[in-house]
């Protein structure tokens, strides 16, 4: 059976720096990836390279088998790190306009709207939201159109409490569609709740990859922050020169 | 699973020539209805976004502006004030437009794709499905709606005031300016949506548009003029006339006085012989446009297609320029 998805022999060099290299695995339709990794490691490389945005030094990603075309990416969503909209634009035209690209009606727009709720908040400009609803904004538009994959940078950055559960609430919905999520994330706490299997890069490198459960078992922790603590200190040398002196 | 072990089942599996065949595929569909579209949409978003920022609205403002107070005051050296006729506020405008519209459409452009890319909005753009020849070319629409509004409102409106005021019905001359006032614009905005693609920042964008409209407005035709005048024969002479009579507008002074004469005689031909040994100087798009307008009748209508031509010639490198530079940007 094909993969949903495949990352193959992927590389990405910038000049002389190496952001990514030889980042190969496999995503099974409708898991929950948790993307983990220190700051630079690479996360939003590989992110880029899958939405098209970054082009592969070398290797390639597919989709049940195929390259990636800008009409897979339709089916799409995206949450950038820092969500980026049209501040002079109001909410409702800030979803339309994007659900529009994505063919998809205002209608749907409305009602994603409705689920992030926002959408008493329509006629007002996107550049006067707070920080969450602009995240919120985001989100919707994201979700607009039922998307088969969704690819989520850094999603818990600055949420409250209740933003917080609202978003993995939403998240886990859409896995019950028949969503898949790649959620890259410093917030362990907030992911491990949600993800079936853990991706970690360390320095370009893909250091661990595998189911939860196996990723926790396998480094002797009973929590993902521990797991991921134990495979970093494994690989990166200063840490390792500390723990031998 | 085995992060070691998996890429190699995974390569197996992946037909090649399959991961070819896609881009291809992806091509041909540019041309859909959806990527139709999305063109559209994108168009109507910078069209709609320059709207409510003013900038339409200014535009309109200053070229009718322009063309009522030019046409009002085109013949205050000789004294007279008051409408011309299209004739004379042809010539009049020539000046202005050389100037202003290479510097509108660079301006319009500018900022096209390097402002979305300071703003961050390009990625969630081209994640949601856009290709970006499609975008670019949505962008390079919205900015020819923008640019082609005003200028169509500003002389349809001038050219009707003249029309009525003045009573004259030769038109062709206002006519053949608007078009290629209007060529003259889409060259322009084609180059400042290159420097767009270029550009990293807003900031580099604008000094390179700025000194990109330099060299077109003031400094190609300088080294024109200082080829020629290297060149030291009797002919060079005669062309050096030609082309400043063609490139820096004294000429339009002695076409008004012409015009001025008794039997209202014709001007001296100042540019017969542009599609001579001088026709090299019209691969600049501001001497085209001046060439055009100013040509004799008989040189009108060729030189008219070759604005055409020359037009189409440059905007389908400058954009096909920037859709190779821009699918190759990472961002």
């Amino acid at each position: 059976m094909i993969p949903f998805l495949e990352f193959i022999h992927l590389a990405k060099n910038y000049g002389s720096l190496s952001a990514l290299t030889e980042v190969s695995f496999l995503v099974e339709r409708q898991s929950v990836v948790a993307l983990l990794g220190p700051n630079g490691a690479g996360k939003s490389t590989l992110f880029g390279c899958l939405l098209g945005l970054v082009h592969p030094t070398a290797g390639r990603i597919a989709l049940r088998g195929q390259p990636i075309t800008d009409a897979d990416r339709v089916r799409f969503g995206y949450v950038s790190e820092r969500v980026a909209l049209y501040p002079q634009r109001t909410v409702l035209e800030n979803a339309r306009l994007f659900a529009r690209l994505k063919g998809q009606t205002d209608a749907e727009a409305t009602r994603q709207l409705e689920r992030v709720g926002l959408a008493s908040l329509g006629h007002r400009r996107a550049g006067q939201l707070s920080k969450g609803m602009w995240q919120r904004l985001g989100l919707a538009i994201a979700l607009c159109g039922e998307p088969e994959l969704l690819v989520l940078d850094e999603p818990f950055n600055g949420l409250d409490p209740v933003l917080l559960d609202t978003l993995r609430t939403i998240l886990r919905a859409e896995n019950r569609r028949g969503a898949t999520l790649l959620i890259s994330t410093h917030t362990m706490s907030a992911v491990e709740p949600l993800a079936t299997h853990v991706a970690i890069l360390l320095e370009g490198r893909l250091a661990a990859y595998g189911e939860l459960h196996d990723v926790r078992r396998a480094n002797g922790g009973d929590s993902l922050e521990a797991a991921y603590h134990h495979i970093a200190r494994q690989r990166h040398p200063v840490a390792q020169a500390k723990e031998a002196a | 699973m085995n992060s070691e072990s998996a890429p190699v089942a995974i390569m197996e599996r992946v037909p090649p020539r399959a991961l070819e065949a896609r881009p291809q595929a992806d091509r041909a569909a540019v041309f859909s209805m959806r990527a139709l579209r999305q063109v559209f949409l994108l168009a109507g978003k910078e069209f709609g976004d320059r709207l409510r920022s003013g900038w339409v609205l200014a535009c309109v403002l200053v070229w009718l502006g322009a063309v009522i107070f030019t046409s009002l005051f085109g013949l205050v050296q000789i004294g007279h004030v008051g409408l011309q006729g299209y004739e004379r506020t042809v010539v009049s405008l020539l000046n202005l437009v050389q100037y202003l519209v290479p510097l509108l459409g660079l301006l319009l452009g500018h900022d096209l794709v390097v402002g979305e890319r300071e703003e961050r909005t390009l990625p969630l753009l081209l994640a949601a499905g856009v290709s970006r020849g499609r975008l670019l070319l949505g962008k390079f629409c919205g900015g020819a709606a923008t640019l082609a509004v005003p200028l169509g409102l500003g002389f349809a409106i001038a050219g009707a005031a003249i029309g009525f005021s003045v009573q004259d019905r030769a038109l062709t001359g206002f006519l053949l300016l608007a078009g290629s006032t209007l060529l003259l614009g889409l060259v322009f905005l084609g180059i400042g949506l290159l420097i767009s693609v270029l550009c990293r920042t807003r900031v580099r964008a604008l000094v390179t548009t700025l000194l990109v409209w330099g060299v077109f407005v003031f400094v190609l035709d300088l080294v024109a003029l200082g080829l020629l005048v290297s060149l030291q024969s009797p002919a060079a002479a005669q062309e050096i006339e030609v082309l400043c009579d063609t490139t820096h507008l004294n000429a339009s002074v002695d076409i008004h006085t012409a015009f001025d004469l008794p039997n209202n005689a014709p001007p001296s031909e100042p540019t017969s012989s542009l599609t001579g040994s001088l026709s090299w100087v019209l691969l600049n798009p501001v001497a085209l446009f001046r060439a055009v307008n100013l040509a004799a009748a008989p040189d009108q209508a060729a030189l008219l297609g070759i604005n055409g031509l020359l037009a189409g010639v440059w905007l389908a490198g400058v954009l096909g320029f920037a859709a190779w530079r821009m699918r190759r940007l990472d961002l």
